[in-house]
């Protein structure tokens, strides 16, 4: 339904129901292995389980029409998701009245920095890399009119 | 009355009643920023147990758990396949994380430390005590993550698990203005990065709003800032002297 234009070659996506499964095994085999990481090294299960789907993905064991329209569906969930989170501070309205003035403020500044500075960051070791890129290819370039004006004889 | 208001269906009734309030308003207010469903269906329903607290005699906490949580929980309990589902966009550019991951791990390692050290001197500022400068520092990493990291170096962990909700509360609602702001979506990598480490798999949404390359580095953001918290928060804290 979704696909009106007549493209064959558009794969078809698996039943919901299936895709369910996927997601539901994904996790289960995951909540398996998250208890083997030592205590002091936490690796939660969605954790496991994000990098258990890209790989199943990327290795092609699982094709993206098969997780993709519930997936892309819970994604679009997901500030709804967090809601019950959000309603969770209810239980910290005393630590918010003691000093919570404070411990906001402090919450909010910490995360403009962390957006900015990783964000920035990233810019910069890009902008280095290409850089770099450039530096060397000139370089070898360079080298190489240098051996060609050498063989030349000069 | 007790009865009925601790099935699950309250707490599923009041978190869908409350965030679609906040849609209509998101959508009344022309997009105003403080009117984004997460955040204006937080403050209501928080004020709604409060109120229910007040009627019944009893705290606002007992509330939550005895009337909430129950339903609360089911819909908390999807953020897992949720968080899952972040690998299909990230595979989808598989092309940006073969080009970049280099830059993203590095980028990840070396921001996560410089904010460790900001955050760290901003919350002395504020004249926090060890306990809240603590539980500062493993916010980036995701709840499952940052409670026992936060634990481990001396912090208090509910203020942990509060600077964690609040992180993506705050990205969702400010993220656009913050991106226009300091000028951010010059670099795609890095906006997605940006996104992912401070506001989670919420920011991680966000990033996907801006665009495919953006939202699959929010979502590798999510994985390695976890492992980065992991390894160093602990030894950065010891550093520090937390």
């Amino acid at each position: 339904m979704r696909q009106k234009k007549p493209v064959q070659d558009q794969p078809k996506a698996a039943p919901i129901l299936a895709q369910m499964g996927i997601f539901a095994a994904v996790l289960f085999v995951s909540s398996l292995i998250s208890p083997l990481f030592p205590a002091s090294f936490p690796v939660p299960t969605p954790v496991i389980g994000l990098i258990l789907l890209y790989l199943l993905l990327t290795f092609h064991v699982i094709k993206l029409e098969w997780v993709d329209g519930f997936g892309s569906f819970l994604i679009g969930l997901i500030a709804f998701l967090f809601v019950p989170s959000g309603i969770s501070l209810a239980t910290s309205l005393d630590i918010m009245a003691k000093s919570g003035v404070q411990i906001v403020t402090v919450v909010i500044i910490s995360t403009v920095l962390m957006l900015v500075i990783t964000a920035y960051t990233a810019r910069l070791l890009i902008f280095l890399h290409q850089k770099l890129k450039q530096f060397s290819t000139t370089e070898h370039r360079q080298n190489k009119t240098r051996l060609l004006l050498k063989k030349g004889g000069i | 009355m007790t009865a009925a208001l601790s099935q699950p269906l309250f707490g599923i009734f009041l978190s869908l009643g409350v965030f679609l309030i906040g849609q209509w308003l998101f959508k009344l207010g022309k997009g105003f920023f403080l009117f984004q469903p997460l955040f204006v269906g937080m403050v209501l329903g928080i004020i709604v147990l409060v109120i229910m607290g007040k009627v019944m005699g009893t705290s606002t906490a007992t509330v939550y758990t005895k009337f909430y949580k129950p339903g609360g929980d089911i819909i908390f309990w999807f953020l897992n396949p949720a968080t899952i589902a972040f690998a299909i966009p990230l595979y989808k550019r598989n092309d940006i994380v073969k080009k970049y991951w280099v830059e993203v791990v590095l980028a990840l390692v070396i921001g996560s430390m410089v904010s460790l050290f900001c955050i760290y001197y901003v919350a002395k500022g504020f004249g926090l005590d060890q306990a809240s400068i603590a539980a500062m520092l493993p916010q980036a990493a995701t709840t499952a993550i940052a409670l026992p990291i936060s634990t481990a170096i001396g912090g208090n962990a509910s203020i942990t698990a509060m600077a964690v909700i609040l992180n993506a509360v705050i990205i969702y609602a400010l993220g656009d203005w913050l991106i226009k702001r300091f000028h951010l979506n010059q670099s795609k990598v890095g906006v997605g990065l940006g996104l992912g480490t401070a506001g989670h798999t919420v920011g991680s949404a966000k990033a996907l709003e801006l665009g495919s390359v953006q939202g699959s580095m929010a979502s590798i953001a999510v994985v390695i800032i976890g492992v980065v918290v992991d390894l160093v928060v602990p030894s950065v804290a010891h550093l520090l002297g937390v």
